[in-house]
């Protein structure tokens, strides 16, 4: 579904920044209906990396191709949640959801029906005619995911979604997209810094060193779909955390 | 302007007018020059004016140059700000002229562009455009240049054209600024009015006061000044209303 091979990317300071290499070679293959995990330190280069796959910029060396074919643009194939949500501050949460609809020249009634499905869905109702700045952090995370559900995507990219949100929120809307991916088997790629919610989340983890970036090891979790409530608990869970934290401290601390 | 607004500032406000009108009073009858009427003679001046028809005849055709010309330069100003904003790097050439221009007393173009375009009516409307001009490009362009490009990348992602970028985030985005825009640029519009009736073509509300100002009748003079005072003030509310009203964000803060 996707796939990466070799990939680099060096971003070219302007001017008065030096460059900056971010991936150095980056081998990353997404099976369909997957749940991948990737996990590196901070300024590794994981937002890089979902927005090439996103479409949103390029890369320098090496293949990206989703579906077989090389990664040329955004694309309805795919829909990107923002770490910093990114929602438009003039639109109500209807209309944000709706907002991929109506680039795509759905209709107003037909937009609304499926924002609407989907405010309920992600746990928002009576918020509708609410402005992202009336939200919680939270809530506004999940007008995000409902943006990107609407189109429809077969994959998902979420980049470090729930980075920004306490705790207790975080867990919460964790456990909504375990539900949301157990439902409608989406293929989803999700990157985080956070060796809790990439063991959490994951049927694979995939651990990315830090800049520039490289695979450094990949991991078949191997625990059970879907995932039960007392997982924190599970001794391959914890030994699986334990291993991921002990491999992330020794590349930081070069 | 409505965090004062109560019944006690609005006792404030008019204990203050009526400080003013005592002092310019006294001042008035205590000086033996012409030229400083008394308040109750450019009162009694404001009131004859009011009922005659010269006043009235004056206004329209005075503003109707600031009409045609206001009008102008926001058709003309706006979108050559905002692809200014848009585009910085063919933009640069342009820099130092705009900056020129925003430094330049605009009075001392005037005679030129008088002596390029004759007294007639459009020469009038191009020098209350030349006035607003500037100041609307610069703040359309600042206003594009500050679109979160988070919003962008947003837009982007879920497809967005070119043109569906400045509809649905560019623009909307813009808009508060832009229309702080027409308001800076409506009050040099009225400054440009003045002036080349006042200093160039004996016409509309300058005609007036110089015919007025002719005839030594300071009363009539300095009621003519009290009108465009009160026009210029009336306008600047009313846009600032139709700010409110018009920026989706702000009216929804309150
Ligand atoms: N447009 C850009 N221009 C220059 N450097 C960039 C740009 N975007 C990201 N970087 C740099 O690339 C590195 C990786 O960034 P990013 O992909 O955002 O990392 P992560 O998401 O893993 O924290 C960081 O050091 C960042 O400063
Ligand atoms: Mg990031």
């Amino acid at each position: 579904m996707i796939s990466i091979v070799g990939c680099r990317k060096t971003h070219r300071g302007d001017g008065r920044q030096p460059p900056v290499p971010v991936l150095d070679g980056v081998d990353l293959e997404v099976r369909p209906h997957e749940f991948v995990a990737v996990l590196g330190p901070s300024g590794c280069g994981k937002t890089t990396l979902l927005r090439i796959l996103a479409g949103l910029e390029g890369w320098d060396s090496g293949e990206v191709r989703v579906h077989g074919r090389p990664v040329s643009g955004p694309g309805t194939d795919r829909a990107l949640v923002f770490q910093d949500f990114a929602l438009l501050p003039w639109a109500t949460v209807t209309d944000n959801i709706a907002f991929g609809l109506e680039l795509r020249g759905v209709a107003r009634a037909e937009r609304t029906a499926v924002a609407n499905r989907l405010i309920d869905r992600v746990g928002l109702n009576g918020f509708a005619r609410h402005y992202p700045h009336q939200l919680s952090g939270g809530m506004q995370q999940r007008v995000g995911l409902a943006r990107a559900l609407a189109v429809e995507p077969e994959i998902l990219l979420l980049d470090e979604p729930f980075g920004s949100l306490d705790s207790l929120t975080r867990r919460g809307l964790q456990e909504d997209v375990l539900r949301l991916h157990h439902e409608t088997r989406k293929t989803v790629l999700l990157v985080t810094h956070s060796v809790d919610e990439a063991a959490r989340l994951g049927d694979r983890v995939v651990l990315l060193g830090p800049r520039p970036a490289r695979v450094i090891e990949t991991i078949e979790t191997g625990l059970p779909r879907p995932r039960p409530d007392d997982i924190g608990s599970d001794r391959r869970f914890v030994a699986l955390k334990e291993h991921l934290w002990n491999r992330l401290k020794a590349l930081t601390s070069r | 302007m409505s965090a004062g607004a109560g019944p006690r500032a609005a006792v404030l406000r008019l204990a203050g007018g009526l400080v003013i009108a005592v002092a310019w009073e006294v001042a008035g009858r205590a000086s033996t020059s012409l030229l400083l009427p008394s308040f109750l003679e450019t009162m009694r001046a404001l009131a004859a004016l009011l009922t005659g028809g010269a006043l009235w005849r004056a206004l329209w055709a005075s503003n109707q140059t600031l009409i045609a010309g206001f009008a102008a330069a926001t058709a003309l100003g706006i979108p050559l700000g905002l692809a200014l904003g848009r585009w910085p790097n063919p933009a640069r050439w342009a820099d130092p002229y705009l900056n020129l221009l925003l430094v330049v007393p605009t009075t001392a173009l005037v005679p030129i562009l008088l002596i390029v375009g004759g007294a007639g009516f459009a020469a009038r409307a191009a020098v209350v455009a030349s006035f607003a001009v500037p100041v609307i490009v610069q703040c359309a362009r600042a206003a594009v240049r500050q679109v979160d490009p988070r919003l962008l990348d947003a837009a982007r992602a879920f497809g967005a054209t070119p043109a569906q970028q400045w509809r649905t985030v560019r623009l909307p985005a813009a808009l508060p600024s832009l229309l702080v825009a027409a308001r800076l640029g409506l009050a040099r519009a009225v400054e440009g009015m003045v002036v080349v009736e006042l200093l160039l073509v004996a016409v509309g509300i300058g005609g007036l006061l110089l015919d007025f100002q002719g005839r030594f009748d300071a009363p009539s003079v300095y009621a003519v000044m009290l009108v465009v005072m009160a026009e210029a003030a009336t306008l600047t509310v009313a846009g600032r209303a139709l700010e409110r009203r018009l920026s989706h964000v702000a009216v929804d803060r309150d």
